[in-house]
This record gives C-alpha cells, sequence and structure tokens, in this order.
C-alpha cells in the first residue's frame, strides 16, 4: 500500500515521457488520492495538544 | 515570465526535489535511520510535487501541473504537520536525530511551504498555459532521469521495509525483505 504513490507517479513520468498528458495527469491525481487514504490510516494516534 | 526562465526553474526546483529525497536515502542508509509511516507520506508528497514538477518539463509550463504540485505540497505538509504536532510538546522527543537544529518532519514542512509559496509565485508571474512543448534539453532530461531514479527508489525502499501492507509505526528492520529473505 505505501508503495502505492511512488510508483504511480512513476508511472505518471513514463506517461509524460510518452507524451500522455491526460493520462499523468490522471495517474498524479490517482497517487494524491492515495496517499490521503494513507494518511487517514495511519493518523490513528490521539494528538495530546489543546486545540 | 518568458517560457524559457520558467521551464529553468521548474528544472531546478526538480532537481531540488531529487536533492531532498537523495538527503532522506543518505540518511536512510548511511545512518540508520529507518523511515516511519508519516516521513514516508511526506517523502510521497515531494514525489507528487517532483511529478507536476517533471510534468512541465516535458510537457511544457501548465498551470494544472502547478495545481498539482499544490496539492502534492498540501498533502506531504499535512503529514509533516500532524508529526511535529505528535512531537510539539516538550519532553515527547522526536523521531530521528536533529538536522541543523531541527527534524526531518519540521524540515519538510518548511520545504512543502516553501513549495507552496513558490507556485503561487510562478502562477502569478508565469505564462497562464503553454501547450507548446520546450524542446527537451539536457539539464532538464538529467532532473527527469534523477528524480525518476528517486521515485522507483522509494518505491522499493518502501516495498522492502513494509510488504505491500500498510508500515509498522516505528520500524525497527525492513521486515518485508527480512521475511523474503527468510531472517
Amino acid at each position: 500500500m505505501m508503495t502505492l504513490p511512488f510508483f504511480i507517479c512513476a508511472g505518471a513520468l513514463f506517461s509524460a515521457w510518452r507524451g500522455h498528458r491526460s493520462i499523468a495527469a490522471l495517474l498524479t491525481v490517482i497517487a494524491l488520492l492515495v496517499l490521503f487514504v494513507l494518511f487517514r490510516l495511519h493518523a490513528t494516534d490521539v494528538l495530546d495538544i489543546d486545540l | 515570465m518568458p517560457v524559457r526562465i520558467a521551464h529553468l526553474l521548474n528544472v531546478l526546483a526538480l532537481l531540488a526535489i531529487s536533492f531532498v529525497l537523495l538527503f532522506a536515502f543518505y540518511d536512510q542508509f548511511a545512518n540508520g535511520d529507518l523511515p516511519c509511516p508519516l516521513c514516508l507520506l511526506q517523502r510521497a508528497g515531494f514525489v507528487i510535487v517532483g511529478t507536476g514538477l517533471a510534468l512541465n518539463v516535458l510537457l511544457g509550463v501548465d498551470a494544472r501541473h502547478y495545481g498539482l504540485m499544490l496539492l502534492g505540497a498540501v498533502a506531504g505538509g499535512a503529514a509533516a504537520l500532524r508529526q511535529v504536532a505528535l512531537h510539539v510538546v516538550p519532553g515527547t522527543g522526536g523521531y530521528g536525530a536533529p538536522f541543523l537544529g531541527m527534524h526531518f518532519y519540521s524540515w519538510a514542512f518548511v520545504l512543502f511551504a516553501v513549495v507552496v509559496l513558490g507556485t503561487g509565485v510562478m502562477l502569478a508571474l508565469g505564462p497562464a498555459r503553454v501547450s507548446e512543448r520546450v524542446r527537451r534539453g539536457g539539464l532538464g532530461l538529467v532532473a527527469v532521469a534523477l528524480f525518476a531514479v528517486m521515485a522507483l527508489g522509494n518505491g522499493v525502499s518502501t516495498l522492502a521495509e513494509c510488504g505491500v501492507g500498510l508500515c509498522p509505526d516505528n520500524p525497527t528492520s525492513y521486515e518485508a525483505l527480512d521475511s523474503l529473505l527468510g531472517r
């Protein structure tokens, strides 16, 4: 799971290299969404601060 | 701002992001500091920022690519801020050794803020949208190649540390790699 953003971005780079702008942008958005999901799954501890 | 200048600034910024990831790798392998899950999320944020820069370098400067960079910087910055908040109370310690007076996650938050500011400046001063590609030059190709190695390297390193699942909160070894090798 944690590897996904890196490999998806590598795929975006490959697509950009081949000139596929839309696919590259779409893959980057997917990597971003995966990053947000992973952040949600890992941010589980209660913060000991007074907001 | 002329397109060539915008292109050059994107190349230099991509080299800077690659250097940040390279330095994190150096600390990981030379000092044996395994990246925690939030650290990996911050690296992923830098990789998304770098991908936006690489798209500008390869396909021409485009406001949409800057938008992706901003989103990546906000996501990575959120992970960094979360880690700062975990350790902000005096006496709770930090994760890893400090560098130049601050921990890596504090530096990461500063760098993501710089990315947001820099991207805002580029959007304000740069061309709104450039459809034509800038000819792929030597330095741009080097920057993209170096960044691609960093992105793939982080993917492989994370796979060795965490496998295909979620990472342990306090990693002590490359668990997936050790398991694969029967150690």
